[in-house]
């Protein structure tokens, strides 16, 4: 993939957000945002409600995610632009997850709302009328997605990249610092990590870095053997997802995972290897 | 409203609210409100830097221009960032069991 076939900007969402065949998706946590004014053309997709299976932690089955994007009026063969807040952590999440379930055609707008925001861009608050599909997934694309034990055998033998801030990593806060710290689970980061926070990734705007600063960020500053496999995570799965789009989608590295169920996961398991303190 | 704070890490308009389960007495809460010439300023962002420059966290100010930070104890950086160019920078001190009111103009 190069950074042209996976990222537009807001002027191409301008010309082409309501061609034929292209479909604009807002993804957040808090949909509110999305009620309060999107980009014209845009639906949404809430994180939890739509994403998540509703009683066991897991996302929602294939069935489960045809369905939603049948009822979104999302086709098999269009191209979905997604785009959210928080620096476009949810998107990159949303872009992964509709990987994982095979979708061929997905971009992410660069710099998300945020950008569109600062530049002072429309927002409307009509919700567009899309009729209804009959979408067709894919079987779970097993080689984009970490679970537990392939974790645990990485420890020291692939890239394990822990995408959080730094205070997180070494232990010292449990939730980014927009949250409370009240989560239960230990502190502390999976041993052999290097911890590269994702915002490195990203400029002030939300954009992302260049592909030469990427490379560079990734191999000579953080030290990851770009010959290996990698596994990032972060807390829930979101902001790694925002890292395994920048590895993955814009370096082309060939194996690049996604460990959603990350640090509320792991450090809640008993028994296994945690570090703490601060990155060498 | 969705359950921004315990579930996902998704940051709220404004912050996520002080609570009895995130009571100041174990936080070192960053809070404040920014104003654009008089009224409040809510088409912004607020973020929040540790002492290296690193960046930690991000909200969309509220309704009301307000921003809250649950932070660690020691020395950060503030930034504002709204529409038109528009860049303030603050250096605060959060302490664990303060509440650290900043009150930005732009």
């Amino acid at each position: 993939m190069s950074r042209s076939e996976v990222l537009v900007d807001a002027d191409w969402v301008k010309s082409h957000g309501s061609d034929p065949g292209v479909v604009l998706v807002e993804v957040d946590e808090d949909t509110s945002a999305y009620d309060l004014g999107h980009i014209a053309g845009a639906v949404k997709i809430d994180w939890k409600q739509d994403l998540q299976d509703p009683v066991r932690r897991d996302f929602v089955d294939r069935a489960g995610f045809e369905a939603l994007l049948s009822a979104r009026g999302i086709a098999s063969d269009d191209t979905v632009v997604l785009y959210g807040g928080n620096n476009n952590w949810f998107a990159a999440y949303a872009y992964w997850y509709f990987k994982l379930y095979g979708h061929r055609n997905v971009k992410l707008l660069d710099g998300g709302r945020k950008k569109w925001e600062l530049e002072s861009r429309e927002l409307v608050t009509e919700v567009p009328r899309r009729e209804r599909t009959n979408y067709t997934a894919q079987e779970q694309d097993s080689s984009i997605r970490a679970f537990r034990d392939e974790v645990i055998a990485a420890i020291g033998t692939k890239n394990l990249v822990d995408v959080r801030s730094p205070d997180e990593f070494a232990g010292r806060l449990l939730a980014p610092a927009h949250l409370p710290q009240e989560q239960a689970q230990r502190g502390g980061h999976i041993p052999s990590a290097r911890n590269v926070p994702w915002s490195k990734a990203a400029q002030e705007d939300g954009t992302f870095r260049s592909d030469d600063a990427l490379r560079s960020l990734y191999g000579d500053e953080a030290g990851l053997d770009f010959g290996r496999d990698t596994i990032a995570y972060c807390r829930i799965g979101e902001r790694s997802a925002h890292t395994w789009f920048v590895l993955h989608e814009l370096l082309d590295q060939p194996n690049v995972k996604n460990y959603d169920g990350s640090w509320t996961e792991y450090g809640s398991l008993v028994g296994v290897p945690i570090s703490i303190g601060d990155a060498a | 409203m969705s359950a921004a704070g315990t579930d996902g890490c998704g940051a709220p308009a404004g912050g996520a609210a002080v609570t009895a389960a995130s009571d100041p007495g174990t936080q070192a809460v960053v809070q404040g409100h920014v104003t654009q010439n008089g009224p409040p300023l809510s088409a912004g962002y607020a973020r929040l830097l540790n002492a290296s420059g690193d960046f930690v966290a991000e909200v969309p100010l509220g309704a009301d221009g307000g921003f809250r930070f649950f932070a660690a104890p020691g020395t950060w950086t503030l930034v504002v960032l709204a529409p038109g160019g528009v860049r303030a920078q603050h250096t605060v001190q959060a302490e664990t069991g303060q509440v650290t009111d900043v009150e930005v103009a732009v």
